[in-house]
Formats: C-alpha cells, structure tokens, sequence
C-alpha cells in the first residue's frame, strides 16, 4: 500500500494545474471547479443546476480538455430513449453471417454531459442510475462495464419547468455533489466579455498525460488515504441524523428545522461528505480531515438529499438554510 | 492517549499534549477543589456547631463528621472527573491555541494501524511544528472561575452567620440539666486544691438530686447548706477565678436545685394520689372527657389530682409504695421539663383539660361503686368495651386501657364494684376486682390473681 502510493504534494500539483487549466476558460466559480475535481478523484457524479447561459457545458467541456478523457455529451430531451444513452443491438452482416452486434451508447466515455436531464421521461432517466452507480449497463441481458475513471455531469435548469421531469430521489441520492451555477458578479463578467469577445478565444491546456487512467487511479486511492480523526467522523454521523424526520429513527437530534424536513440523508450523504473533506484536506495540502473540511462539503453532499415537506415550500424554506441551521445547532463536539 | 502509531517514539506534539492534558487536569482539581471544600467545610463546621449543643456522644459526632467528609471526597471525585478534560478537548484547545486545523486531534484520536506510516509521520511533523507556537504556562495560566469565588463567598457568609446565630439558638434552645451543671462545676472545682472539699459535696448533692429515694425535703435541706457553704468560701476566696467559679455554683444551687427539688416533690405528691387512666387513644380533649365518664360523683382532690396526671402525660402502671422515678422514669423527665416554668404546674386547667379531668376522676371514683348485684347476661358492654373502631363513643385506635386508682382508695380495700348510676336500666355489675393495679397484700380481699380484670374486659382479651 505505502509503496504504490502518491505523494500528496503530487496530487496537489495535478489538482492545482487542472483548476488552473479550467478557470482559463471559465472565469470566476472556483468553488465549483474544485468541487467538481473532488467529486471526480472521488469516484462520484455532479449535478449542476443553473439558468442557461451560464457556461455549465463550457466548464464541463474545459475540464474534460484538461483532464484529456474522452467526452460525450446528451441532449436530454422527453422523446429520448435509454436505448439512446447506454446503446443497443443492432442487426450486422459480417462476412456472411448475420448476428446482433452491441453499439455502444454515448454513455460509455469517461466524462458524459447530461445535458438538462430532467428533460427526459422517468424512463429514460432511471437508464442512466445502474452506469452511475454500477458503473456498468446492461442491454439484452448482456452487462458492459464503462471507461474508468466515469463520470456524470448533469445539468438542469431550476426555470422552465414546463415539460419537465423532476429527477426521482433515488437519482438523486446518486449524485455526489449538487452545485448551484451562480450568475458571475459585474467584474467576472466584464472578464468573460474580455475573453470571449475578443480574438483569440483562451482553451484550457491538457493536463494529464494520455496514459492518465494508472494517474487518476492513484489519485483516487491517494484521497481514500487520507486520515479523518473519530470526533470528525462522529460529528459527520451527528449532522446527518440531524438532517433525519422523527420517522426515519432521527428522533434524538434536536433541531428547530425538522418541521421542514419529509424525508433526510440517506448514508451516501455521510459517505459523500468524508470522501468530499478528505478531498478538500489533500487540496489544502494537508492529509488528514479537519472540521473546517466537513463544513466546507456538507452543503454540497446534502442539500439534494434533504426533500422538504410542503410547509417548507410554503414558507419559501430551502435545503440550504435547513442545512445552514442543522450546521449552526450540531456542536462539534 | 489513544494514538500510540506503530511502534514510533513520541513525537514533540504527543509529549506537548500529555503535559497539556497533565496541567488541565490540575486545573480541573482546583476548580473542584475550590467549588466543593468550601461549602462541606461550611456544612460541617454548621453540623459541628449544631451538635455542640446536643448531648450527642463525641464518638457519634465523630461518625458524623468523618461521614461529612467523605461525602465531600465522593463529590469532589465525582465533579473532578466530569470536569476533567478528556484527550480529545485537549488536543481540540491545542488546535486552537496554535492555529492547527486540527492537527492534534487527529493525532491524539487516531487509532494506530489504519493509516500509511508516512501520513502520520507527516501529521507529527506539522504537529510538532504547530505546537512549537504553543508555551504552556504562558497560553494556558490558571484562573480561578467565578464559580469558585461564589462557593467561597457563599460558604463565609454562611459560616459568618452560623457564627452569630449559633449561639442565640443554643441559648435559647438548650437548658442542660441541673445535676449535670452541678458534675460540671464539681469537676471545675476539683481541679482547685482550696475547693476540692466543695467539689465533692456537690458531687454528692448532684447523686442525691439523682437518687429518686432521697425525699425532697432531704434535698433540698441539703443543697441550702451546701450554698451557705459556698457563700462562706466565696467570702474568703481572694482569686477572682475561685469566686467566679463559686458564684457559678450558688446560682446554680439557688435556681436549678430548687426547681428541681420542687418539681420532684410535686410529681411526687401527684404520684402518691395519683389516680390516672393512661392509654394509647388519640387524645382528642372533648371527647375524651366524654368517654372517660363514668359513674358516680368525684371527689374534689381526686379531681384535683387526676389533672396534674393527665396534664404530666404520666405513663405506666406504678406500684403503690414505690417512688415516682423508679416507677415511672418519664415522670421525672415530665419533671425536668417542669424546671423551666415551674409556675405553669399551679396554673388552673384550661377547659380542654377540665373536661379530661373530670372525665379521669369520675372514672376512678366510679370505680369505688361496684355492684353487689349478679353479673348482667346477654346484656351489651358499655359502649367504652367495644372493641377498637366499633360502639357509639369508639375507641379509635386504642390498643390498652389501664385504670390506676388513688393511693388512698386504693388503701380503703374497696375493691368491689357497686351499682353505678349510669348503668344501663339499673343493670349491676359483677362483684370484681375494678383496678387491673396489684393489690396490696394486706387487704383481706384481695385477689389471688396479681392483675385480675374486670369481667367486662375478659370477652375482649384472646
């Protein structure tokens, strides 16, 4: 274990370099690059919700460039099918001989863009749910196993909701992180005018090498590495119960926000915000977990597994605050 | 410390955090210490004070004490270890201190054998790197907390109180006997080579005062010649101690002695007529007169005598001829009591106790007019005779009935029951024997029997 391992100022440098890389593209949403780099070395998807317009698929598109994995992009729209994501069989003639021949989905490539997902029908979403957490689909009874390192980023537009399809919890609870795209602040978007209205358009530079799969690897298992002390664990533990209804056995934390939550986080939340704070330590150059780590990543890995009842709703209550609040009264220790 | 990781030495920040966690946990007793010893140091010395004025025995005072004690320690311990620092708070207040993102924690918590040796390698280089910033007796002084100054302020005001109030209620309160202020001053002035003869007589005065055989005049005699004494030795005395100590005694001897002697004498002459019902019933004033009524008009000294009984709440049965004090050793404690207000013995009766006296003498002069008639059949007892809870005038919860008679009646030798006015359509009584007191042997009829019952009670007794 200790020979294969990373060094973790090596990590750091490559982490360091794919931030630089993207943000020569994307101007402004620090954050949400690192987040989406943690998210990837730790094995999870990314579920960005914005308006359109602003540079969601640019941002996925920079980081694929720089990450130098192959990329697919899909359109979601309500008349596709799953046949049309993870592929089919099709009817081949080779060398006289007639036989059915798997054509893959643009499902299998390491970085997939689902475009506005919650465009398409329960059915062709739920087509997307064993890849991403499988990583695997099966067609005609016959599994495939995806490109490693896998990743899906999707998109969906909080406006417009019209024709839509909210994605089903259980999707949800799939994704790692959820990231909300903010517009940018007036001199981030004088910086995009600069960039993007001039002559020369800036496009991120390949960061890992073409052989990146072993490099990926070991970053991921780097990250796994990375020691987190029983009070943090256990504080992590406290704020996700804290997050449960009375009636998901979460009747001994106390906070004054439950009345707005139906149903809390499930496990994956717990599991999202450790592998999040591990990620984030090693950023930061450190590699063990500190509570300022687990604060940092709970908002992300938590507020899409929160579902709010209808007096939150009515009260213009969301995730965010409820999260806020359960942060603010779970002490430390 | 929970985290020994692999067989390494310890690093600086480990050696940092056990010196840490050695001096919080010092503080922490402080604190205890501090919040605990005043107040139990306050309870005890108010227990002390309380129990200075009891006869309590020193042993028991002792026991007292020495279990106040140890309730401090139990809780002294107990608010120690809620209050010690666990590693954990330590490492956490060593992060604080020296701008570590939890460094120490991680370090003091992490269980060995998980992680890659170089991590924490690392984790103890940085470690021992942010502890550096740390110089513990700088960054971590020792504070008294306030709520040690509110113990401490508390528990002096109390004692201060204690102080003053103690001795207004032990003043109050306490009145020590006279013969054991007589021993006291008798051990004082043994102690004096010129006053040792004194000493001993008033030993002796104090064993008469004790002995209930000495008759009061004896006592009393006694106790004037021995002031008259004193008084001469105190003329002659030249140190102030001596006449200080002699003073003492004279007025002890001029109050105490004479109180008691009277109250003695009193008790005594009550005893000698002293005719009395004494039971286990709830005394209810009114409707006890009502049911002790019996038949028959009283005498006016039976009367008489019958309430100072009632009112000397005597108990027991005594013997005729027999002192009070060894018949009834209440009696001279009733007696004690009577020191402090002599006067109130003389007082006449309130109404309540009218009625209780009435109703005991008429008793016992009813008892002197037994029947000649043949014993009643099928006819209902008395409703006195019902047995406990049941009858017209129950009697509530009574578990005995004595009946004593006055000494002189009791020595007239008419023990037979006659025809009593208020008996039912003029029904009589067996010729029995109405006192359940012994007999004196010298009266011809007197029962072979040492407590004979009266018939009326023997279908009661199983």
């Amino acid at each position: 274990m200790e020979g294969r391992l990373m060094q973790p100022e090596q990590f750091q440098q490559v982490f360091n370099r794919l931030e630089a890389e993207v943000q020569k593209v994307i101007v402004g949403h620090h954050d949400l690059i690192r987040e989406i780099l943690i998210a990837f070395f730790a094995g999870g998807h990314v579920l960005l919700e914005g308006v359109p317009g602003l540079g969601k698929t640019l941002l996925v598109k920079a980081l694929t460039h720089a990450l130098g994995m192959s990329f697919k992009r899909i359109q979601f729209t309500p008349d596709l099918m799953p046949s049309d994501i993870v592929g089919t069989e099709v009817l081949t003639d080779t060398s006289g001989r007639r036989e059915f021949q798997f054509k893959k989905g643009p499902i299998f490539a390491h970085v997939v863009l689902a475009d506005e997902i919650n465009r398409a029908t329960p059915k062709t979403q739920s087509a997307v749910l064993e890849a991403m957490e499988e990583k695997q689909v099966t067609v005609f009874g016959e599994s495939h196993v995806l490109a490693s390192p896998f990743i899906v980023l999707a998109t969906q537009n909080p406006i417009e909701l019209e024709g839509t399809y909210p994605l089903p919890e259980a999707q949800l609870d799939r994704f790692f992180f959820k990231l909300l795209v903010m517009p940018p602040a007036p001199p981030e978007l004088r910086e995009i005018l600069k960039r993007t209205t001039g002559a020369e358009i800036p496009d991120a530079g390949r960061v890992l090498p073409d052989d990146n799969g072993d490099l990926v690897n070991a970053m991921k298992q780097l990250l796994r590495q990375v020691m987190i002390a029983p009070p943090i664990e256990d504080y992590v533990v406290r704020l996700v119960h804290a997050t449960q209804s009375d009636g998901q056995n979460g009747a001994a934390a106390k906070t004054s926000v439950k009345q707005y939550i139906r149903f809390g986080s499930s496990p994956r939340g717990a599991q999202a915000i450790i592998l999040g704070a591990k990620g984030n330590a090693l950023v930061e150059g450190r590699v063990h977990v500190s509570y300022e780590d687990v604060e940092k990543i709970t908002l992300p890995a938590l507020r899409h597994r929160i579902i709010l009842n209808f007096q939150a709703e009515a009260e213009n209550i969301t995730a965010d605050q409820v999260i806020g609040e359960v942060m603010k009264q779970v002490p430390r220790q | 410390m929970q985290a020994q990781p692999q067989s390494q030495e310890r690093s600086g920040a480990e050696i940092l955090l056990d010196r840490l966690a050695a001096k919080l946990n010092r503080h922490a007793l402080w604190d205890t210490l501090l919040l605990i010893v005043p107040p139990f140091g306050a309870a005890i010395y108010a227990l002390l004070m309380l129990l200075r004025g009891t006869e309590m025995d020193s042993w028991a005072i002792g026991l007292i004490v020495i279990l106040s004690v140890a309730a401090a320690m139990v809780a002294t311990r107990f608010y120690y270890r809620l209050h010690t620092p666990n590693i954990p708070k330590v490492a956490q207040l060593a992060d604080r201190q020296s701008g570590a993102k939890d460094h120490f924690l991680t370090l003091a918590t992490l269980p060995s054998g998980n992680y890659p040796v170089s991590f924490i390698t690392r984790l103890r280089r940085e470690s021992s790197a942010f502890g550096n910033r740390i110089e513990i007796k700088r960054d971590f002084p020792y504070k008294i907390k306030r709520s040690a100054y509110g113990a401490m302020g508390a528990s002096l005001i109390a004692v201060l109180l204690i102080q003053l109030i103690a001795p207004i209620v032990r003043g109050g309160a306490r009145v020590a006997p006279v013969t054991a202020r007589l021993h006291e001053l008798a051990d004082k002035m043994a102690a004096k080579p010129e006053l040792k003869s004194l000493a001993r007589k008033l030993e002796a005065l104090a064993a008469k005062l004790e002995d209930p055989k000495a008759s009061a005049q004896e006592k009393q005699q006694l106790a004037q010649e021995l002031e008259k004494q004193i008084e001469e030795q105190e003329k002659r005395e030249d140190t102030q101690e001596n006449r200080n100590l002699l003073g003492e005694a004279s007025g002890a001897l001029e109050g105490g002695v004479e109180q008691q002697v009277a109250s003695a004498k009193s008790s005594k002459e009550q005893e000698k007529g002293g005719a009395g019902i004494q039971s286990n019933l709830p005394q209810k004033g009114q409707g006890q007169s009502k049911e002790n009524q019996g038949a028959g008009a009283g005498k006016g000294d039976s009367k008489t005598e019958a309430k100072s009984d009632l009112q000397q709440g005597n108990t027991g049965t005594p013997k005729p001829n027999e002192p009070a004090q060894q018949k009834n050793p209440q009696q001279g404690e009733t007696a004690d009591r009577n020191q402090t207000d002599p006067k109130q013995m003389n007082k006449e009766p309130t109404k309540e106790q009218a009625g209780k006296t009435q109703g005991g003498s008429k008793e016992g002069a009813g008892t002197q007019q037994a029947s000649d008639q043949p014993p009643p059949q099928g006819v209902s007892p008395a409703d006195r005779f019902y047995p406990s809870g049941e009858g017209k005038q129950s009697l509530q919860g009574a578990g005995y009935v004595t009946v004593q008679l006055p000494e002189e009646i009791a020595a007239d030798g008419k023990f037979e029951s006659r025809p009593g006015k208020d008996s039912k359509g003029g029904r009589s009584r067996l010729q029995v024997p109405v006192s359940n007191v012994p007999l004196p042997a010298h009266i011809p009829n007197a029962a072979s029997e040492k407590q004979q019952l009266p018939i009326e009670y023997r279908g009661m007794i199983r």
